[in-house]
């Protein structure tokens, strides 16, 4: 082999992300927690995508950039992801295994090494600039970070704004850096990335609304996008929350969305759905009407897509409790209404009558579409796209695209919400350690743990570090009086300042203090624990001081920010702040990080497309799996199914993944089995099986779990399903044609929701339009004469499936919405079944004869029921299991080491399932890869002799953890323990305390506080 | 076991004016399942009664000790080194514990901080309810587990009266009903395919071991040292 082949072969254990929003930092997490390099290249100044311009998130409605900041600040501490903004990749050439990525750096014109971050700059900068990030609404400076919490946490120029650098003169930023950070000669640089795979996640662009010129956007100052009104309505935004109209900033009362601009539109905008447009807007109409309970909320629709899991629970909330009015209609003009700036909009009501009716404000629901730049993107990378530009992927295998080691995920690879998003981001990262899992280690870098000093029986000695965090509290907060104050306080050996505490020079500067001093315990006086604990507990730690002896006193946020007009004020309560935390790192004792070894084999339960595609996720990764499958063959639901939608054969792809799956030499498949037992925690589980029809006992020991368990198709009691042959569900239908054509069916009807979007079941089940859609299209194809009669609620074609919609539209295929209070009805007849219905538009009742009826029957959950209690996992009212978090942890079970994907988790598609079990598998390799997990310090510890085993702690724990031992008293293993502490509040024995936060250690700190007020 | 609840925290507040040193005395048996008064409450109540006395610019002692249990001697001799320092002590143990504490220490003025209320169970979290009246002569035998005495409202031994409807008892509680114990005796008893047992009749029951002979006591021999 000649040295150049033997190069090529080199599988490299880096992978280059291109795109660093939402879904490109789960897979940069991942994948950096599994063991691999990642390099993040991002074309702005910060990652963070479209997620962080969100004020809040349906269904739950949690704070946007408070759930996607602590993953950002995940992706920036991680030693082993590199972050590469303002960049773009020029080439890339190699294969699978091996690319060699060219990368072109656009200048930032600031040191961001030497940044801190201080905003300073951007203060005196003099040139207001249009801001991007709030979507015009306001301004920014020339030298911006694009919103407050971005990452990189620095700056940069924005050349052709800046005065400096347009007309010579300023270098304002220059004069009043105090870290020296401005480079005026910055310039274009090139680096080349040597990684084994490339994932892409560039996201989409937002359609202009400018283009519908009738809609008014950019004519009428109260027309806003849907992104605007997202900023309208954050409290960071332009009117800090206050919802306001742009034009005259009076509060509007009457606000109407106008769907589906930008998307179902192949004349003047995109053919497909945006998938994502009726959940935000529904979510916006609720935040609106609780910001100002005045607001009445008009939704102009053609269907309301609530698909996803929960989601129409979440609309019909909308309607019964924040009174959102629904109105099906397009709307055809948007006037403005002379000397109010109100709008009239002109619809046609079900009946076709014309209606015009004002409103105060119009907020237009733009949908995504691919980047300008789509097809020079995939040329650069190779790859091909399909007719509307988005990268051409297998529904089967969903991420990859045409060329191998180049995978495609997030709404890149088509519309989608933030979950599945996330979901995908997991999935790809786990093709991608797939691809490379030997070169797994290869590039990261390895911590040594330092010797930590034994400080147990020296008394405490305390160095106290106040920061000005630039300005942000030395402009209000009189630090040299707060260090004076910290000298005067037990225990303080030390008490100094810092410009930056978090900067790399202070903090090389507070270890050699540490050392100096011989300091055993430390209190940063700054800003948020949240965000910068972490980091100086490293820091002290790599001074052999034990990190838990560390405290901090948040003299920013809850000081210098909110007492901003009062100094003085301001003064005297960070003197206290610090009291408090002297206090309580006094009381602090070091804590140990128990280490437990990881068993490296997975347990998959369901032997589905789901479980067997996870299963092969992880055996591909070369880790053993156990499959548990209750029945006697692999394949679930699939085994029933034909083809999808896109016609792709279910049938040879089940054999071929069966095949894999049992020839693995990796994979144990147990069929017949059930599990009977299971204990233990992430990491090192135990489950307990009964397999085969000689019932013997199986014990397995394995490190995570990967729950697939299925799902399957509702049996219709509704309309003479089972008591008439010519009644039969989607699945049944797709299966008589498959078998005996289409040559008998003359006139066939399908009525839509059937199990779904009732009262028994609130949900919607997801596929069932799609499948109506595709054996509508297969009839038709087949015959082209057969009359084909579709009775739905909204037709929830979402994505690229629209693309089907409209071909069904156009080959004559009949659609009539029904109103689920007065329904079809049908009755047998002589070979068929006679359906009558209303039709909307002309108010009459059909009558039309079927050889056919099919029933679009919804998906209900295996029964779990057992299983939810023998794992104890939590399930939802329909039988679902239910994610540890709806957006950022959706494949993530609340017990930790517990995954799930497929349809246990909520009706989907194969495609979907396939994406959720990648995904399943990269979350659960970030355990696997690793031979020990390091467990947090921070757990409830029981005292026994004081336990009263009344049993409250084994009920209140939402973990499930606590239980009462063979001694008789409670034990809590602190391998499992979240460390929440809700036992230890409950404990009527006071026999519970959490570490670190032990009574003694809060109550000293609250006396400190309030020393002389009480 | 014993169900107690909490006092209502102005009534102990009457007990203790002009007190100027206070324990605050738990037990860690029975009350502190019932959460009533277990080491969490001692300290609950303790901090309230420290604001209030603080709120009226009084300036009270309030101690904290919470004993193994309070019917006890050994535990109680646990505080006899201190007990002399305090003119009050608020016991948070049951109606037995705080006249055991003042059995013991005659100079002490006691008080109660819960009402004890009965013998039951926890039926969840929050929910206890009665099962025994200790009569001290258990016939669960022969109703099938099901106690007339503590679940009639009339503790009748052959039951049902006339006032049983629908299963349903006539006395009520507020406006909520009672199920009838007797129809839950012969319901259990059908279930358990032995109801030719409510056939006999329950003679006459020795009811001097109930709480209307007086005080009682358990003697054993074989145990007295």
């Amino acid at each position: 082999m000649s040295g150049l082949e033997s190069n090529q072969t080199t599988i490299r254990g880096s992978v280059m992300i291109a795109g660093g929003g939402v879904g490109g930092m789960q897979a940069a997490i991942d994948l950096a927690d599994s063991g691999f390099k990642v390099h993040m290249v991002q074309k702005d100044s910060s990652i963070g995508g479209t997620m962080v311009m969100l004020d809040k998130t349906f269904p739950t409605g949690d704070c946007s950039m408070c759930m996607i900041s602590p993953k950002m600040v995940e992706v920036g501490r991680h030693p082993d992801i590199k972050l590469h903004t303002l960049a773009e990749v020029v080439s890339i050439d190699g294969g699978p295994g091996n690319y060699r990525v060219r990368v072109k750096l656009q200048p930032r014109y600031v040191d961001a090494e030497k940044c801190t971050g201080c905003g300073i700059c951007e203060e005196k900068c003099p040139k207001k600039v249009t801001s991007e990030y709030e979507q015009g609404l306001t301004v920014r400076k020339a030298i911006y970070s694009l919103y407050p919490q971005a990452l990189p946490n620095t700056r940069a120029i924005d050349r052709d704004n800046c005065i400096y650098f347009q007309k010579g003169k300023c270098k304002a930023c220059e004069k009043f850096c105090p870290s020296d950070a401005i480079i005026w000669d910055d310039s274009e640089q090139d680096i080349e990335l040597n990684v084994g795979a490339v994932i892409l996640s560039p996201g989409l662009e937002r359609y202009d609304a400018g283009m519908r010129q009738e809609l008014g956007y950019g004519r009428w100052p109260n027309v806003v996008s849907s992104i605007q009104f997202e900023r309208i309505l954050s409290a960071s935004g332009p009117f800090m929350g206050e919802v306001m109209r742009p034009g005259d900033h009076k509060h509007p009362e009457k606000i109407a969305w106008i769907q589906c601009v930008g998307s179902r539109d192949s004349h003047n905008a995109n053919p497909w759905c945006s998938s994502v447009c009726c959940m935000y807007t529904t979510k916006q109409a609720v935040i609106a009407k609780e910001h100002d309970a005045s607001i009445q909320p008009t939704i102009f629709y053609m269907d309301i897509r609530a698909f996803g899991k929960d989601f129409d629970k979440y609309v019909n909330r909308a309607k019964e409790e924040y009174a959102v009015r629904y109105q099906r209609a397009m709307i055809s003009t948007v006037r403005e209404e002379p000397g109010t700036g109100n709008l009239i909009l002109r619809y046609a009501e079900p009946d076709g009558k014309l209606v015009d009716e004002t409103f105060d404000m119009v907020v237009l629901s733009i949908g995504f579409q691919p980047h300008k730049e789509a097809v020079a993107f995939a040329k650069t990378f190779g790859i091909e796209l399909n007719e509307h530009r988005f990268p051409k992927t297998d529904p089967f295998v969903p991420v990859e695209t045409t060329r191998p080691g180049i995978y495609a995920t997030g709404i890149y690879q088509g519309p989608k919400d933030i979950p599945e998003t996330v979901m995908q981001g997991s999935a790809v990262a786990g093709r991608a350690m797939a691809l490379l899992s030997e070169a797994r280690g290869s590039e990261t870098t390895v911590i040594e743990p330092p010797a930590i000093k034994d400080v147990k029986d020296e008394e405490p000695r305390i160095g106290v570090f106040v920061c000005h965090c630039g300005i942000n509290i030395a402009s209000v907060v009189d630090i040299e009086t707060v260090v004076n104050h910290a000298k005067t306080l037990p225990h303080v050996v030390y008490a100094g300042n810092n410009l930056f505490t978090c900067a790399q020079d202070s903090q090389e500067q507070m270890k050699a203090i540490i050392k100096e001093h011989g300091i055993n315990r430390v209190v940063v006086a700054a800003c948020s624990p949240k965000t910068h604990e972490a980091i100086f507990m490293d820091t002290i730690e790599e001074c052999g001081v034990n990190k838990y002896l560390f405290e901090m006193a948040n003299i920013r946020n809850q000081d210098s920010w909110v007492h901003s007009a009062t100094p003085e004020v301001a003064t005297a309560k960070a003197g206290e702040l610090v009291q408090g935390a002297v206090a309580r790192a006094a009381s602090l004792s070091p804590l140990d990080e128990k280490k437990i070894p990881v068993i490296q084999r997975g347990l998959v339960i369901g032997g589905g497309v789901a479980g067997m595609n996870a299963a092969l996720g992880l055996a591909d990764q070369g880790f053993e799996v156990v499959l548990v499958e209750k029945e006697a063959d692999l394949g679930g639901l699939a085994t029933r199914l034909t083809a999808t939608i896109e016609g792709a054969d279910i049938k040879t792809y089940l054999n071929d993944l069966i095949e894999k799956v049992a020839g693995h030499p990796k994979i144990q498949v147990l069929t017949d089995a059930l599990v009977t037992g299971f204990t233990g925690f992430k990491g090192n589980f135990t489950t307990e099986v009964i397999v085969g029809t000689g019932m013997y006992e199986r014990k397995i020991e394995h490190g995570v779990v990967i729950l697939a368990t299925g799902a399957n198709e509702y049996v219709p009691t509704e309309y003479l399903y089972g008591q008439n042959q010519n009644v039969m569900t989607q699945i049944e239908l797709a299966e008589r044609i498959e078998q005996s054509g289409a040559e008998d069916l003359n006139q066939v009807v399908m009525i839509q929701c059937i199990g779904s979007r009732n009262e028994g079941n609130p949900n919607c089940s997801r596929v069932c339009c799609q499948s109506a859609v595709k054996n509508a299209l297969r009839i038709k194809k087949l015959r082209p004469e057969a009359n084909v009669y579709i009775l739905y609620r909204d037709m929830r074609t979402y994505g690229l499936m629209e693309d089907y919609y409209m071909e069904a539209r156009g080959l004559g295929i009949l659609f009539f919405p029904y109103d689920p209070d007065n329904p079809p009805a049908a009755e047998s007849a002589e070979n068929g079944v006679v359906v009558s219905f209303q039709d909307q538009m002309t108010g009459r009742q059909l009558k039309v004869r079927a050889d056919v009826l099919a029933l679009s029957a919804g998906m209900t959950p295996e029964d779990t029921e057992e299983l939810a209690n023998i794992l104890k996992l939590a399930r939802n009212a329909e039988g679902f299991f239910v994610e540890a978090h709806v957006k950022l942890r959706p494949v993530d079970m609340a017990t930790e080491g517990i995954f799930i994907c497929g349809t246990a988790h909520s009706p989907k598609l194969i495609s979907e399932s396939v994406s959720q079990a990648l995904a399943a598998a990269s979350r659960a390799t970030t355990i696997l890869s690793k031979t020990q997990l390091t467990l947090s310090a921070v757990t409830a510890e029981v005292e026994q002799d004081r336990c009263a085993s009344c049993l409250i702690c084994v009920r209140s724990c939402p973990y499930g953890v606590p239980r009462i031992n063979e001694d008789g008293v409670s034990e809590i293993d602190a391998a499992l323990c979240h460390g929440c502490g809700i036992c230890a509040c409950e404990c009527p024995a006071k026999a519970i305390e959490l570490n670190w936060y032990k009574d003694d250690q809060i109550i000293c700190k609250i006396d400190a506080l309030l020393e002389g007020a009480v | 076991m014993i169900v107690a609840d909490k006092k209502p925290i102005e009534e102990i507040i009457e007990y203790l004016k002009g007190k100027q040193n206070i324990l605050i005395l738990g037990c860690n048996e029975c009350v502190t399942v019932c959460e009533a008064g277990g080491k969490k409450e001692v300290g609950v109540l303790a901090s309230a009664l420290r604001m209030y006395f603080q709120n009226q610019g009084e300036d009270v002692k309030i101690d904290e000790v919470t004993l193994e249990r309070q019917c006890d001697h050994e535990y109680l001799e646990e505080i006899r080194d201190r007990v002399d320092q305090y003119d009050a002590v608020v016991s948070l143990a049951c109606g037995v514990g705080v006249q055991f504490m003042a059995e013991k220490y005659h100079s002490t003025h006691i008080y109660p901080g819960v009402n004890t209320c009965f013998l039951g169970a926890t039926e969840e979290r929050g929910l206890w309810t009665e099962r025994c009246q200790a009569c001290g002569q258990c016939i669960l035998a022969t109703t099938g587990g099901i106690c007339p005495v503590s679940r009639c409202a009339k503790r009748l031994l052959n039951g049902p009266c006339g006032g049983s409807t629908t299963g349903k008892c006539e006395v009520k509680k507020g406006d909520e009903e009672i199920d009838c114990g007797w129809q839950l005796i012969v319901d259990r008893l059908q279930a358990l395919d032995r109801l030719d047992e409510y056939e006999t009749l329950c003679p006459v029951k020795d009811w001097s071991t109930d709480r209307a002979g007086g005080p009682r006591k358990v003697i054993r021999e074989d145990l007295k040292q």
